[in-house]
């Protein structure tokens, strides 16, 4: 059996946000969305105050809220630990986004085609339709168009349909392939691993080994496969700065 | 009214089309137009047309108003039934002049219901399909969708069917438009004993099977959000119960304002009585006291000793950003309470006062169920997202304005080609005549 986990390293990261960008990138999500985000958290007051980061992709649990909710089993739990939502079977009901306590779901407000509307480029430009070819967004990633795994549903990538839910998926397009996940190969100072829990020399065992390490709200039972080392859980005093645009504007904008 | 072919009118108004009739359809014609135009914006926009937004980053709420709907449509429809069928089980005669309308307004509110969810939904004709086809009954969201439409609507209208079959039979022995319509409801039904007994047999039956159903549908209802363990304000024991006791609040407080409608536009002083509406207030305080014993529970848990994520939803909530909705909805219910104990201690059943109160439920059962779907979606968060904040958007309240018009008008339209109030007291006599 495989378990894909990730660890991430809170004393390493330097909340540059790489991986955010590598995973609009690689997944092509629309404006507004990050199946990757980094908080830039601040804690006490001033002038004794500082500054963390910590990274958020999907947990993946092991017990996870979002698939236990779905009424159509388009979100599932694969064997070998990634959560998945099948496009093609999602009704866009949202039950996933509120029971899922990380807020890691994103639901696509508008038609594809709209969504990146907010990246402020001229597509009608000619200069700059000579170099993406008319295509929206200007870089597409052709392997989000296959079906993925064992199962072969549309589980990879994002902006397929308007009104069905997505989040992270460990960039399984890439995992199919043996490749890390977008994220963990992009990480300029290797705060993220990426592997197979079961398998004690793969990356992520050998990072782990020795290591004190915490799960996001692991109280809740959920059983994250993201497992940190290094840091602490931020506080309930835990604020965040410096939050990039995370507003969908108006269809009409 | 000049009467064709010397027709005799047809009872309780059916088939005369009267100008305040006229007028009740035709404003909510223009209600549902509105609605339908509000919720083509959506689908050609996107639902970004809404207020709503995501989780997390996005400081949203991800559920709106269409859902406060969702729940609040299921929750009128249980009074329907529950009343109809406690009238069988328990032969509460007097109670029988509002029984169809009971019924009526069940299946009614079960189809707003079931709209409310079709339009929340961003793949709609895909939800139709996949939530029969892909069914979890793991899923809370299964007892809201496919146990409450395919069970609960289909028992509800088989129910409605059969115990009009009567009435159907007796007004097809009449000459009328609707003649064929009728002879079509009654199937073969001629009022026979042996007719009459199995029907009766059969519904009983049916009654007792209902009763569970609703308290099971319902619940499940309380459980979409009573199960969510990573939701601060929604994860508890209460909530099932409380939507269960809240359904027949706002349920019931609909059929007290129906039945006074009705009464007044056919003139059915003696048909519904004094006593009736006694009864509807006798038993609208008793699930008021309960629910309003259920409010405080609620609020001394959440002030008490709350976590760090619980007080910052029950400040938002008692003295922050809801406090209005929150202390008004509170308020709308405290004083059809008051109103109604006062009543029921000086035993004069004033059918002002209780339409009044029937009115206020229903708004207080509104705010308290978008009490419970949105602020813990925007001050529930558990990592540091920050406060969130919602606002239904023109489009929403387009499309609510169309759901209740929607409802108006198929009440309305029910009114003119069936009995609204069932004819059995005058079922021998009109028999004898037709005979005769």
């Amino acid at each position: 059996m495989t378990h894909y986990a990730m660890a991430i390293d809170l004393d390493r990261c330097q909340g540059c946000r790489a991986c955010v960008e590598a995973c609009k990138i690689e997944n092509n999500t629309p404006s507004a969305v990050f199946w990757m985000y980094v908080f830039r958290l601040e804690e006490g007051t001033y002038p004794d105050t500082s500054i963390s980061f910590l990274p958020r992709p999907c947990q993946h649990c092991h017990n996870p809220p979002c698939v236990k909710v779905c009424p159509t089993g388009a979100r599932f739990h694969r064997d070998d630990g990634i959560v998945l939502t099948d496009f093609d079977r999602c009704i866009g009901c949202r039950y996933c986004e509120v029971a899922c306590p990380y807020g890691v779901n994103f639901f696509n407000w508008r038609k594809p085609e709209q969504a990146f509307a907010d990246y402020q480029l001229a597509m009608d430009d000619p200069d700059l339709a000579a170099v993406t070819g008319g295509l929206i967004p200007p870089y597409r990633n052709p392997d989000l168009d296959e079906l993925q795994g064992d199962e072969q549903r549309r589980t990879a990538g994002s902006a397929h349909y308007k009104g069905v839910v997505e989040k992270c998926t460990f960039c399984v397009q890439r995992v199919e392939k043996g490749l890390d996940p977008a994220c963990v190969v992009t990480c300029p100072v290797e705060a993220l691993v990426f592997g197979d829990l079961e398998d004690p020399n793969s990356p992520v065992s050998t990072y782990l080994r020795g290591r004190d390490q915490f799960k996001l709200l692991e109280e809740l039972g959920t059983d994250p496969s993201v497992i940190y080392v290094g840091g602490t859980p931020p506080t309930p005093d835990a604020r965040e700065i410096e939050r990039p645009m995370t507003g969908v504007g108006n269809a009409n904008a | 009214m000049p009467t064709r072919d010397m027709r005799q009118p047809l009872p309780m108004g059916v088939g005369s089309l009267t100008r305040g009739w006229a007028a009740v359809l035709a404003l909510g014609v223009v209600g549902t137009v509105v609605g339908i135009v509000g919720y083509a914006v959506e689908r050609t926009q996107g639902m970004v047309a809404t207020g709503m937004r995501d989780l997390g980053t996005m400081q949203g709420a991800t559920w709106g108003i269409y859902i406060a709907l969702v729940v609040y449509f299921v929750g009128v429809s249980f009074a329907g039934i529950t009343v109809a069928a406690l009238i069988r089980l328990f032969r509460l005669d007097k109670l029988r002049g509002v029984a169809r309308m009971a019924e009526v307004l069940t299946v009614v509110a079960l189809i707003l219901g079931a709209l409310a969810i079709i339009v929340d939904l961003g793949q709609p004709v895909r939800g139709v399909i996949n939530l029969f086809r892909y069914a979890r009954p793991q899923s809370p969201f299964f007892g809201t969708f496919s146990l409450v439409i395919s069970g609960y609507l289909f028992a509800s209208l088989v129910y409605l069917y059969l115990t009009a079959r009567r009435d159907a039979a007796v007004l097809a022995r009449r000459p009328s438009r609707l003649q064929g319509f009728f002879r079509l409801w009654a199937a073969g039904y001629e009022d026979t004993p042996e007719q009459r007994a199995r029907d009766r047999r059969v519904t009983f039956w049916l009654a007792l099977a209902i009763l569970p159903l609703l308290v099971i549908a319902h619940s499940s209802l309380g459980f979409v959000f009573g199960l969510q363990v990573g939701r601060p304000g929604w994860f508890g024991t209460l909530q099932a119960p409380a939507f269960v006791v809240l359904a027949g609040v706002s349920g019931v407080g609909h059929i007290i304002v129906l039945a006074a409608i009705v009464r007044k536009a056919l003139g059915l002083g003696k048909r519904i009585g004094r006593d009736a509406f006694g009864w509807l207030g006798l038993f609208l305080l008793g699930l008021l006291a309960t629910y309003l014993y259920f409010v405080v529970v609620e609020v001394l848990t959440i002030i008490y000793q709350p976590g760090v994520i619980e007080q910052r939803l029950s400040e938002a909530l008692l003295s922050g950003t809801y406090a209005w909705l929150f202390w008004g909805s509170v308020a709308t219910l405290v004083v059809p309470f008051l109103i109604l104990a006062w009543m029921a201690l000086t035993r004069t059943w004033r059918v002002g006062w209780l339409v009044t109160s029937g009115i206020l439920v229903n708004l207080g059962a509104i705010g308290k169920r978008y009490l419970i779907v949105v602020p813990s979606q925007t001050h529930g968060q558990l990592l540091p997202y920050g406060i969130g904040s919602y606002t239904p958007s023109l489009v929403e309240l387009a499309v609510t304005v169309g759901l209740f018009s929607l409802g108006a008008v198929l009440i309305t339209l029910f009114m003119k080609v069936f009995p609204i109030v069932d004819l059995e007291t005058e079922a021998s006599t009109e028999l004898e005549e037709v005979s005769a």
